[in-house]
């Protein structure tokens, strides 16, 4: 078995290849940024006993942490086209979906790791000792002013270990994008095996490819650790 | 032996009338009474599980009370429900704990001017220079960028009393402060809290340490299982007490 990667050096490949990876990064972001907002606040209103939104962000975690995305994704893309709300382009004063497939990707991503950021941040929260808590509370700091400036940081900084893995799942989830029609790395690569047919190897280079983003998301997520580190706490 | 003006006449600063208290099933505090002057110095002495703790979390609100009333300066503390009601309480009554409480993420400066600024809403350069003032009261000048984690325990527990100061309270309630220290830290935060009761702050201290107690407390509560068996001055509660506990007591930890 030879492996033949001639086809990388034809521009137009490249140029799918190139524009692929930015999709699958800009995706993985947005959606990133996503999870942390509803990872926050989720936790935030479980943590804090908000009254009325408990059970609906509980029955929230478990719908989206415990079914495949891949179903979400459907779910939300046809869901959304057949509600089919439009904006219209300031350019051409056309009518575009409001949900597009790129929209319903990063929502989908936002939704099922946010659901399990969720519970990372919370076990996170629950990590701050009660001491430390109580020592806000005699200062006169109001439940909302300890969480705020106590727990969060304290137990954000507690959620990274398990956070890094939610980030890279979200980063490997991203490929689904290619099944709504997003022309993310996944998508450029299919393209190529129709005209090349050569799966194996651009298969391979996916597989890399997806091995480096992952490790350089890690490897920020290190450096974030690093600088937020409190030195002679824990371990 | 002590170092206070007796204002015996005025009101007392804190006065704590028949508080009871119960978690649950279990009865903690069964009638409660005890008062504290104006620059008063009082020690708490009592088996562990009597209700030392709970009585001190009740004067700054950190718990509510079943029945009784609990009065510091202008507070009835009983009817302060919301947080927002009780910052001018916790304002005046800090408090000091065995694990020193401190705020893990942040340096020794800003434990000292966090709540200053983000609570009562003062003035971050008048609280800085304050707390520079307060860590070299208690002998930390140097430290004030250190994390609490890379201080010895002692040093923390200095830390956490000039986080109290930094308040600028009335009252202080130490809370067993030296108990998780290693014996030769004990005097050197001891030292800080002798300091702080001759210059006439108001302390409550619930304490292991009978010399310290009999040192510079005016009076002296002895607890056991929820009621205070006895009281007074600390030579008479030490030297002469009356209640078979109290004397089954002080022979175990004299
Ligand atoms: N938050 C709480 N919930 C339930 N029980 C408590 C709580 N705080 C204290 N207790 C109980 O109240 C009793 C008195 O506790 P505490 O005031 O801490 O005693 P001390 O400080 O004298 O050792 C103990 O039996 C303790 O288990
Ligand atoms: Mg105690």
């Amino acid at each position: 078995m030879t492996l033949d990667f001639s086809w990388l050096f034809d521009p137009l490949y490249q140029t799918w290849l190139l524009r692929g990876v930015g999709t699958t990064i800009l995706l993985s972001l947005l959606g990133m940024v996503l999870m942390f907002v509803i990872g926050i606040a989720g936790a935030a209103l479980l943590h804090l006993k908000v009254r009325f939104l408990q059970s609906p962000v509980t029955i929230f975690v478990e719908l989206f942490r415990n079914t495949p995305p891949l179903v979400q994704l459907f779910f939300l893309y046809f869901m959304l086209s057949e509600i089919g709300l439009t904006l219209t382009d300031p350019v051409t004063g056309g009518r575009i979906p409001l949900f597009t497939g790129f929209t319903c990707v990063v929502l989908s991503l936002g939704l099922y790791n946010g659901a399990i950021a969720v519970e990372i941040i919370r076990s996170g929260l629950l990590a701050v000792p009660a001491q430390t808590v109580e020592g806000a509370r005699s200062l006169g700091y109001s439940r909302l002013q300890t969480f705020r400036h106590v727990e969060l940081p304290i137990g954000l900084r507690m959620s990274i270990p398990p956070m890094t893995s939610n980030i890279v799942s979200l980063i490997k989830t991203s490929s689904q994008a290619v099944l709504v029609a997003v022309a993310d790395i996944m998508y450029g690569a299919t393209q190529i095996m129709l005209e090349t047919f050569r799966n194996l190897e651009v298969m391979l280079l996916i597989w890399i490819i997806y091995l480096v983003i992952a490790s350089i998301a890690v490897l920020v997520v290190r450096r974030i650790a690093a600088a937020f580190r409190i030195p002679g706490y824990g371990s | 032996m002590t170092h206070h003006r007796h204002s015996q006449q005025s009101a007392p600063l804190i006065e704590i009338r028949d508080v009871h208290k119960s978690f649950g099933p279990v009865t903690v505090l069964r009638g409660v009474s005890l008062s504290v002057r104006d620059g008063g110095v009082v020690c708490i002495i009592g088996p562990s599980g009597s209700g030392k703790s709970t009585i001190l979390r009740c004067i700054n609100g950190l718990m509510s009370i079943d029945r009784g009333t609990i009065r510091v300066g202008p507070f009835a503390v009983e009817t302060l429900k919301s947080d927002k009601a009780l910052v001018p309480l916790r304002h005046q009554v800090a408090m000091v704990f065995q694990q020193y409480n401190l705020f893990p993420h942040r340096t020794v400066l800003q434990n000292l001017t966090m709540a200053p600024v983000q609570v009562l809403g003062e003035n971050p350069a008048a609280v800085r220079e304050r707390a520079l003032a307060l860590l070299a009261k208690v002998r930390l000048t140097g430290k004030q960028d250190a994390y609490p984690g890379e201080l010895s325990g002692g040093q923390q527990q200095r830390v956490a009393i000039a986080r109290a100061l930094a308040m600028q309270p009335k009252v202080i309630l130490f809370d067993e402060v030296t108990a998780a220290l290693d014996p030769e830290m004990v005097s050197e935060v001891l030292n800080v809290i002798r300091d702080l009761a001759r210059e006439g702050m108001t302390c409550v201290l619930v304490t292991h340490e009978m010399r310290f107690a009999q040192e510079v407390a005016d009076e002296v509560f002895f607890t056991d299982r929820g009621v205070i068996v006895e009281h007074g001055p600390p030579g008479t509660l030490f030297q002469n007490p009356t209640d078979p506990r109290l004397k089954a007591f002080l022979e175990k930890v004299l």
